[in-house]
């Protein structure tokens, strides 16, 4: 019992787990395989943006840019593809330099022009998408903007695993078809938590986050911290800019408009901390998905959508209260601790 | 042999029903677009006492869309085994794509779609189609060809507005467009329709401006103070839609210049048609749009009783609404009913 206590965001998991099995008794179509497909499906990109909005958050900082930066990444995805016919396999690698590129730039207005990281961001996520805009091929080129992307590669990356008829499953139940992005973002859960927990570059984003004077007199380069921090956030968002353009065969150039609200509050319901230092990579996975069952659940159960933005909203409030709980209980014991030594 | 019978009789039933299903709304519009070419006899029947599900997704929450609600719920409701549901896309693509799997999933037999974009849901649309989902598109077609699209006359009616407006400017000056931001077909055929339009009927009028005002009343105030500031010559103004339109009135009346202003709309809504009224907003391209959502509620209708699936259309139809170009002179002709 009380090793169970220990495992991280237990109390997240119990509550995502027993709202899962409301759903299954009560929303019809709810416990299907299909079901579970459009949760993965759906969900999985989502929770890995959530996993680079941590790193920010963990460092005491935020990124609101991701949604921009997602949209950058996938426009350029469309016109190096669509536009310029360049091959898929030249065209991920370049997406993904570009928004590590556009995410470290984030961080270097925060650590050496020492902007507060949320007007650094909150400039950077309307200077990007204007960027979306100047070099959307949809507008540049109105004659390809209808054009879906064809290239192997990239459509490629929309693949299913069909887990029942690989297992022989299918025979006894109806399984759901895995999707590429869920294997993805199990990839990468494997290993920032390796990194989080393994090397000491990962547990710094912890310290740095906790009190970064101590982390400097520890010598410790705060400044790379951050720096990797938010380009981190932008990979992240590079990966699911490929993940949800690639779906969907095109970019808009609204694409992940408000995407950094609900990777934002993915994180902090996953447990990472909005004071800084706590967190994993583990929360922000089970955060997406508690959203995406609620919002797939409710939808099912036939609740207005304006019903489950307020739910959504109330659990992101209790998520907060809770961490500011947890903050108060831990300062308390750190307290306790001091006067009784 | 009797097997035989009964097969051939339900076919030529199902053949009626498929032709039944657009021209019932054709004949209600009056305008079909030619060569729908409607393929093999529907498998799947609807049972007379299963529910049968359908659904809504729209972009965001506005009153073109309440009233396309309004239409497809007054005819689908007289139906006692039709579920209906209206959901919210949240003005955000992946929000449509999950809504779509999940209407999917459910076992929906109709999804009307009024899609955020064109390429981006045409995934989404071929799923459905696999498994025999009719998807009916309401004014923004699909590049995924679907079992149907029901349309405001975008291209036609706004070059009947470039006409209107050319004779009331005598024929020349200088417009400015408040427009979609881009990435939208609709935003393209309002735009070409109206520039070709005037490259026809009025070629000396010139497209002075033409600048982004995210639909929005406010967004088009301050975009076209500041074009008015720059071009103080401008006698013209298009907004792609109503919204924007009025926010070109908002502004004129406030710089006193509305009198020597021709400002034209698109869409029709309520506000507009007032405007006209009260001899502001020179005009507009009326829809009723309850009656677009009621052709569209009564093709499904027809789908899903006659057991016409998606699989078996193998040319999406079309149906362009018939529409009226609302100016101080006609706008008395559209009946409170009509009004959205």
């Amino acid at each position: 019992m009380v090793r169970l206590r220990q495992l991280p965001n237990i109390e997240l998991l119990a509550f995502f787990l027993l709202l899962y099995a409301f759903f299954c008794f009560y929303a019809p179509h709810f416990n299907t395989a299909s079901n579970l497909e459009n949760l993965l499906v759906g969900y999985s990109f989502i929770a890995v943006l959530a996993i680079g909005q941590s790193f920010p958050i963990m460092v005491r900082g935020i990124d609101l840019s991701i949604g921009s930066i997602m949209a950058l990444g996938g426009m350029v995805l469309f016109d190096l593809s669509v536009i310029y016919e360049v091959p898929g396999y030249v065209v991920i690698p370049a997406v993904l330099l570009v928004c590590l590129l556009a995410g470290l730039l984030n961080g270097a207005l925060v650590v050496w022009l020492r902007l507060q990281p949320f007007v650094a961001t909150l400039s950077t996520l309307a200077a990007y998408r204007g960027v979306v805009y100047a070099i959307s091929g949809r507008q540049l080129f109105p004659e390809m903007a209808t054009r879906p992307i064809t290239d192997p590669w990239l459509t490629g990356m929309d693949s299913y695993l069909d887990i029942g008829g690989v297992t022989g499953l299918d025979q006894y139940m109806e399984m759901p078809w895995l999707p590429l992005s869920f294997f993805l973002l199990v990839g990468i859960f494997i290993i920032i938590q390796t990194m989080h927990s393994k090397t000491q570059f990962g547990m710094n984003f912890k310290i740095v986050g906790g009190n970064p004077e101590a982390a400097r007199l520890a010598g410790i380069n705060v400044k790379l911290t951050i720096l990797s921090a938010y380009g981190l956030s932008g990979l992240s968002a590079g990966i699911a800019a490929i993940i949800l353009v690639t779906r969907l065969t095109t970019a808009t150039e609204a694409l992940g408009n408000g995407m950094e609200l609900t990777a934002i509050a993915s994180a902090v319901i996953g447990g990472i901390s909005l004071q800084g230092g706590i967190g994993n990579a583990f929360g922000p996975i089970i955060g997406a998905m508690l959203l995406g069952i609620i919002l797939l659940g409710l939808t099912l159960l036939g609740i207005s959508q304006f019903v489950q933005q307020i739910i959504s909203g109330l659990i992101l409030i209790g998520a907060i209260g809770y961490d500011k709980l947890l903050s108060d209980f831990r300062m308390r014991k750190a307290r306790a601790m001091q006067s009784g030594s | 042999m009797s097997n035989k019978k009964e097969r051939a009789e339900q076919e030529g039933r199902r053949d009626f029903l498929k032709g039944v299903v657009l021209g019932s709304a054709a004949l209600g519009s009056g305008l079909v677009t030619p060569g729908l070419v409607i393929g093999e006899s529907g498998k799947a029947m609807a049972a007379q006492d299963e529910r049968v599900k359908m659904a809504f997704v729209q972009i965001q929450p506005h009153t073109v869309s309440s009233a396309w609600s309004v239409g497809l719920e007054e005819v689908l409701s007289t139906q006692q085994t039709i579920d209906y549901q209206q959901l919210d896309g949240q003005n955000k693509v992946e929000v449509q794509v999950s809504l779509m799997d999940t209407l999917i999933n459910e076992g929906a037999k109709v999804i009307f779609l009024q899609p955020i974009d064109s390429v981006a849901l045409g995934p989404s649309i071929k799923k459905a189609r696999r498994r025999g989902i009719a998807v009916i598109t309401l004014n923004i077609d699909a590049s995924e060809e679907h079992a149907a699209h029901v349309e405001m006359n975008h291209y036609y009616g706004a070059m009947d507005i470039a006409k209107e407006m050319g004779k009331r400017m005598g024929g020349k000056g200088k417009v400015a467009i408040l427009n979609a931001p881009p990435g939208i077909i609709i935003r393209d055929q309002r735009t070409n329709g109206f520039v070709d339009g005037m490259k026809k009927y009025y070629p000396d009028i010139q497209i002075a401006a033409d600048q982004v005002a995210d639909w929005s009343r406010k967004k088009a105030q301050d975009v076209l103070s500041n074009i008015l500031t720059a071009q103080p010559d401008i006698t013209g103004v298009y907004g792609v839609n109503d919204s924007m339109a009025l926010g070109g009135v908002d502004v004129c009346k406030q710089k006193g210049i509305l009198d020597k202003m021709v400002i034209f709309g698109n869409d029709g809504e309520t506000a507009a048609l007032e405007s006209i009224e009260r001899g502001e907003l020179t005009g507009t391209q009326f829809t009723d749009v309850y009656q677009q959502g009621r052709f569209a509620a009564a093709a499904a209708s027809v789908f899903v009783s006659g057991g016409v699936t998606a699989k078996e259309f193998k040319q999406q139809g079309k149906l362009l609404m018939p529409y009226v170009i609302a100016t101080s002179e006609t706008v008395g002709s559209i009946q409170p009913a009509q009004r959205w």
